[in-house]
């Protein structure tokens, strides 16, 4: 028999466990040992919180939308605040500004080295996965001195931000960039050159420009099939008009060239905190007194770890918003899966799916 | 292979873990923990229960007073309860030991009373204000500003007036 007429085997994968603990839904046809098609269904992780937002106060709402996801968990309260401050007309003041930078490209470092830690993983290179988590241990004790917290942040508030880095935090964050920045060299250099990664990931999971395109995709995603899209330099937003943000992109389309991306952009996320640490803005942490937000709507962007991030909001002049609505990056990412996962042998699934680093608490909310 | 290298590395630097519950817990200073209530800095202004994302504070407000109620099995310990506090009545602490056994879920609230005390002028009961309220609002302290505490707004407004008159008058 050959190749074509040979009958085609359904293969459920998930909801549980595919590659990440999230639940997700793939049935795959399987012709022998390679993908032929795939369906991804997805809406296990939906706690309906568009709806939970509308009947929530906007104060409450800072903590409900940091808590739609746990690995961009800043980006979201971030682009809810902006849209906030573009109804009520109140911009934060440039150190807030700064602050949230530095907020935002601590979790970005902790978020990407998660991910190429988990593909260390994926492949059975375990040692490696430890080291590189180790190394992000280092992010996440930086989140718990300067903000109390590991995960959830809760480096904003309406107008501004929630947390202060005094001399003595300062000094603290810059030390530990530095250890940061040793490690992941040596990280970049493991990657770009071992051989148990580069059989597993090279060549693997194509996403060519033009589907790329066609898809939508962003963030790393899309950086590694030769878009150079970043909201950050494209559409600079608070303190990053004022910052160098460099884009990282790569032509090879495939595992390794996100993961690759993933690892430039932790360096250079290092170098933006860096930056705002030499030039940190004196001066109040968040308008005041506390503004009145009319009755509006706006949109904002952010670039989150996964890629751009879109809020809605529009209110009505009262406590709560009348409609709150975001598009985050795993949604157009996912769908990506389809086109990489065709013709892909079926053990490199898992390492697949990781690389589009897919969030679903944030897609399905 | 140039991995072996940093796999020695960390087996001499040892374990990464930390030593607990055979060594002290460490949490960082800021840590955002268990949330703790003073009552004599509580002013009333109810920012906390309006803010709380679980609503996990609770105030009742009577004639004598007011109760605040913080169930920490509720709390998310998101902290925003503590960052509009002007007076400081609620902070977060560096506790985390929160385990508990399942009977006694309900037993885990944090409550303080705040007593009414009648105004020196009419007698009408009024919420005391706290040290820390005094600091924000006035730079030093005199003996006018703290008569001026233990007044009811209108009395204090009858009495500003009148201390005004007195000081115009003296004046022509």
């Amino acid at each position: 028999m050959t190749a074509t007429d040979r009958p085609l085997t359904t293969l459920p994968l998930g909801p549980l466990h595919v590659a990440l603990e999230e639940p997700m839904y793939f049935r795959i046809q399987v012709d022998g040992e390679t993908v032929a098609g795939v369906e991804v269904t997805a809406g296990h992780a939906h706690r309906g919180i568009e709806y939970l937002a509308t009947k929530r106060n906007l104060h409450q709402n800072l903590v409900l939308t940091e808590r739609v996801c746990s690995l961009c968990s800043n980006s979201h309260p971030l682009t809810y605040c902006m849209a906030l401050e573009r109804i009520a007309g109140a911009p934060p003041p440039p150190r807030a500004e700064a602050l949230r930078a530095v907020a935002d490209e601590i979790k970005r470092i902790a978020s990407h080295l998660f991910n190429v830690a988990i593909l260390a993983h994926l492949v059975g290179f375990e040692s490696l996965f430890m080291h590189v988590m180790q190394t992000r241990e280092i992010m996440q004790d930086v989140k718990e001195t300067i903000f109390g917290n590991r995960m959830d942040l809760g480096a904003n508030c309406i107008g501004g931000v929630r947390f202060d880095l005094d001399a003595e935090g300062a000094a603290y964050l810059g030390v530990q960039l530095d250890r940061v920045a040793v490690d992941v060299a040596q990280i970049r250099e493991l990657y770009a050159s071992d051989r148990s990664i580069g059989s597993r990931t090279r060549g693997i999971g194509i996403l060519p420009y033009g589907d790329a395109v066609a898809l939508g995709v962003v963030g790393p995603v899309a950086r590694a099939s030769g878009i150079p899209f970043d909201v950050r330099a494209k559409a600079p937003y608070g303190a990053y008009s004022r910052l160098e943000v460099p884009v990282v992109s790569r032509e090879e389309c495939d595992v390794w060239a996100r993961a690759m991306v993933r690892l430039d952009e932790v360096r250079v996320s290092i170098d933006i905190l860096r930056q705002c640490l030499a030039r940190l803005p004196q001066g109040s942490l968040a308008v005041s007194p506390l503004p009145l937000v009319p009755a509006g709507e706006a949109v904002t962007r952010s670039e989150a770890p996964r890629g751009e991030l879109i809020y809605y909001l529009r209110t009505d002049g009262s406590e709560r918003p009348e409609r709150l609505k975001w598009r985050v990056p795993s949604y157009m990412n996912w769908a990506a899966l389809e086109v990489m996962l065709k013709g892909a042998a079926v053990a490199d699934i898992p390492m697949i799916v990781n690389s589009v680093d897919p969030c679903l608490s944030c897609t399905e909310r | 292979m140039g991995f072996l290298k940093v796999l020695l590395n960390n087996l001499m630097k040892g374990p990464a873990t930390e030593a607990f519950p055979f060594g002290p817990p460490p949490a960082a200073p800021h840590y955002r923990g268990r949330v703790a209530f003073d009552p004599a800095s509580c002013t009333g202004c109810g920012m906390c229960e309006l803010v709380c994302p679980g609503g996990a504070i609770r105030i009742d407000r009577d004639a004598a007073g007011l109760q605040l109620t913080i169930w920490h099995n509720t709390c998310v310990f998101c902290g925003l309860c503590a960052h509009y506090c002007l007076s400081k009545a609620i902070r977060q602490t560096d506790d985390w030991h929160l385990a508990h056994p399942q009977a006694e879920k309900f037993h885990l609230v944090e409550r303080g009373r705040v007593s009414m005390i009648p105004c020196v002028g009419c007698g009408k009961p009024i919420l005391p204000l706290s040290d820390e309220v005094m600091r924000l609002a006035f730079k030093g302290r005199t003996t006018e500003i703290e008569r001026l505490r233990r007044l009811c707004p209108d009395c204090r407004r009858i009495a500003s007036i009148r201390e005004m008159r007195h000081a115009h008058r003296s004046l022509v």
